[in-house]
């Protein structure tokens, strides 16, 4: 066991080290901490309002029981979604893996160390709502001594079943369904699961509303009549509230004697699966797939091509082949219109879909401006184009050496950006003519604005990355993750389209439809030739000098 | 002919390379060596345009690095000691890609394609994403690339690493080959039986300075009590 406790230290140590981390990353960590404070509180302020509120309206009928019921269901749901990630990137797709199994450890004790990492932050998010969840729900009931002593032996309890029981399922599908195989499929159904899993939720609740909720009224009546139906697939969550709330009985001690001990259960269960297959799914996993060689379709592949385009074509293949560009630059920023497709359709007998013919009696000026801020969201953050440079990492010396212009490098960077992003304002393009039913003068003004948002946007999150950008990774994710750079991107935006808005807003000389898309559309066009030279001016400086 | 004139690099006020001067003749394998550390990595980085030159300049085929890059850095070829680049592509788009840079003729690329990845033994390969590669076929595919546009000076930082015997005579010969053309064959190395073996001239550098520069015969003379390369190297490379 001091083996496994050895690991896990040094896992941790690896994964939560400052070592390496950039002073601007540091004081980012700082800023962001101290902007999560307001939002902290007004979120306990809301949840203290919410248990309350249902307290009071459970309490008659005996159902009280259910508010607790109800955050342990939201706790095993939010355990598994986070640790799918989480867990398959330490235990099967960490560079380190390997380098583990060399060593003489049993699998168990890797199994452990593994775990530590996506088990602390279990606990993060654990601490910070179910903590104060069952604080509050203890203020709301009076509750005494007992409850405040089961609840924080629950409360530690609570991330382990999830936990264990996704890794057991993980650990099989790697074993026998030789998804390991398919390392880079695998990561990009991964990536994908939370994308899917928002929207099918969204689908879902919109299915669902039809319903007329009589037959809850009848379980209301009965005690703890809620309770079962809510838990019917949860019974850990069942077992918990059922402790809580009658701390003081014998029903309540049991409860509490059979959580722990399924706990324990589980975390033995755990040990011992990971013990029998855990090496079984790694092993053999850096090998990838290799395809039969066919000559004659690589002697087709053998074309001419001008240089920029040769640049491009590089770029989007390795942005679609890598898993972590895959789901953070393409699916991330297909998200939104995609989500709002899905909501038209849901809703397209409803005032949704008049929503083209009430565009047409708003104020012109007020259209322009509300269309403009439309594009900011829809294609104003763009991650293509502010992980540009550092997306090369270590290969990006490969542009010093070979007889490529800087300036050919870059544009074929914008381009990408700008491409990618096409994506997204045809998906736009498409719901606004078919299904919102714009009329074609108001889509097309719409377009002009959203191209020329999209170039600028495509090279201001390139200057930003050439400014500061981040090569020495190890795994692609580093790109996006710890970096401040979307949220820089976003303040600046923010600040200068902002300020455009308000400016636009409040002169009254500019006015009507098309005078505010003329007046807006110029000035994009001059921040476009502004952020060209600055780019120019930039690279001049930093191109051969960061490394 | 590759001149390098006084060439000094610092980074954060401590030298790398300073003062150096190396001059680099038609039709040689030229070997440069040095303990780790020494300043080859950071002197080959300017010869070839990854790192600016602080002071002095770098002439290849009289063409200055600094004030035309483009034209000098089509001139050579390069291998970088890291092979474990553009891993997402596979063998024949990387190759492809290369052939775009230096725009090399599509009945040219076609003809060195094949040949180069065959002498390799990676031709059948050429399907595959560079990732499913093992690291001497990744330095193979690397190799092949420079090789494709036939560049006249050939750049090499520790180009044999990797290779399997084989292969590594073949890499040998056609280096060979062209030096014997009157081009150019700069390489970096740590293994010194190659050197002795294959160079025609040598430079040794340490703390950022060339402690010595000739040909094979040159260095034995001037080294007589030391019968064999490895000592010659411990001695001039030992820490003053």
């Amino acid at each position: 066991m001091s083996n496994a406790w050895k690991l896990m230290k040094i896992m941790v140590k690896m994964q939560l080290s400052w070592a390496g981390k950039s002073s601007s990353e540091k004081v980012g960590y700082v800023i962001m901490a101290f902007a999560l404070i307001p939002f902290g509180a007004l979120i306990l302020f809301s949840l203290n309002n919410l248990i309350g509120n249902l307290y009071n309206a459970l309490e008659p009928t005996g159902n009280e029981s259910v508010i607790l019921a109800l955050f342990f269901i939201l706790m095993f749901v939010i355990f598994i979604v986070t640790s799918i990630g989480t867990v398959l990137s330490s235990f099967y797709f960490a560079e380190d893996v390997e380098s583990f199994i060399a060593l003489p450890f049993h699998p168990y004790q890797i199994v452990l160390g593994k775990s530590a990492v996506p088990f602390l932050s279990l606990y993060g998010l654990n601490a910070l709502i179910l903590l104060p969840v069952l604080l509050f729900y203890g203020l709301h009931s009076s509750a005494g001594l007992l409850y405040y002593l089961f609840a924080i032996l629950l409360w530690a309890v609570t991330p382990v079943i999830p936990f264990v029981l996704l890794s057991i399922v993980l650990m099989f599908l790697m074993r026998f369904a030789n998804i390991s195989k398919n390392k880079d499929r695998t990561k990009i159904i991964v990536g994908m699961f939370g994308f899917i899993f928002a929207i099918g939720i969204n689908v879902v609740i919109r299915l669902d509303s039809g319903g007329d909720g009589s037959g809850t009224a009848d379980l209301i009546r009965e005690q703890n009549g809620l309770l079962e139906l809510v838990t019917g697939f949860f019974p850990t969550a069942y077992f918990s509230s059922i402790a809580l709330t009658q701390p003081a009985s014998v029903t309540g001690v049991l409860y509490l004697m059979l959580m722990l001990g399924l706990t324990i259960g589980f975390a033995i269960l755990f040990l011992t699966v990971g013990q029998k297959i855990y090496f079984k799914g790694v092993l053999g996993l850096s090998g990838g797939t290799r395809g039969r060689f066919n000559e004659s379709k690589v002697q087709k592949t053998i074309k001419r091509k001008p240089i920029i385009y040769s640049l491009w074509l590089k770029e989007m293949r390795i942005i679609f082949r890598t898993p972590a560009f895959f789901t953070q630059i393409v699916v991330q920023s297909l998200f939104f219109p995609v989500f709002l497709l899905v909501i038209l359709f849901m809703e397209s007998n409803t005032s949704l879909a008049s929503l083209g013919s009430l565009l047409t009696q708003l104020e012109g000026k007020k259209l322009v401006l509300g269309l403009f801020g439309f594009t900011l969201l829809s294609v104003g953050m763009t991650p293509a184009s502010f992980s540009s440079i550092s997306r090369d990492g270590k290969s990006w010396f490969n542009h010093l050496h070979l007889p490529i212009a800087p300036q050919t490098v870059l544009r074929s960077k914008i381009i990408t950006a700008f491409t990618l992003n096409l994506l997204t304002i045809a998906i736009l393009s498409f719901a606004a003519l078919f299904l919102v039913q714009v009329s074609f003068k108001i889509w097309l003004i719409w377009l002009l604005l959203a191209l020329v948002t999209n170039w600028v946007t495509s090279i201001g999150g390139l200057i930003i990355d050439l400014y500061s950008p981040k090569l020495d990774w190890t795994d692609e994710r580093e790109v996006f993750k710890g970096r401040f750079i979307g949220l820089a991107m976003l303040a600046i935006e923010a600040t200068v389209f902002g300020t455009l808005i308000l400016i636009l807003w409040n002169v009254s000389a500019v006015n009507g439809i098309w005078v505010t898309a003329a007046v807006l559309l110029t000035f994009l066009i001059i921040l476009a030739a502004a952020c060209h030279a600055g780019l120019k001016r930039l690279s001049d400086k930093r191109y051969y000098s960061i490394h | 002919m590759i001149e390098l004139k006084s060439i000094s690099k610092s980074f954060t006020g401590k030298h790398a390379v300073k003062n150096l001067n190396l001059t680099i003749p038609d039709g040689k394998i030229f070997g440069f060596l040095g303990p780790n550390g020494a300043g080859k990595s950071t002197t080959i980085k300017m010869m070839t345009g990854i790192l600016p030159i602080d002071e002095g300049s770098i002439t290849i085929n009289g063409v200055d690095i600094t004030d035309y890059p483009m034209e000098a850095k089509h001139l050579f070829g390069y291998v970088p000691d890291r092979s474990d680049i553009f891993l997402r592509l596979k063998g024949i788009e990387y190759l492809n890609f290369i052939a775009d840079v230096f725009q090399v003729s599509i009945e040219e690329r076609k003809e060195k394609i094949e040949y180069l990845t065959k002498s390799f033994g990676i031709y059948e390969a050429l399907d595959d994403h560079i990732q499913t590669y093992s690291h001497g076929m990744r330095q193979k595919i690397v190799v092949s690339g420079v090789l494709l546009h036939d560049p006249d000076v050939w750049i090499l930082d520790e180009p044999l690493s990797g290779l399997d015997p084989k292969s590594s005579h073949t890499l040998k010969e056609m280096m060979r080959e062209h030096a014997d053309r009157g081009k150019i064959v700069f390489f970096s190395t740590h293994v010194l039986e190659v050197v002795e073996q294959l160079c025609d001239e040598v430079a040794i550098i340490n703390h950022g300075h060339v402690q010595f520069q000739g040909n094979m015969t040159e260095m034995k003379q001037q080294f007589q009590d030391d019968d064999n390369l490895e000592r010659l190297f411990l001695e001039l490379t030992e820490n003053e």
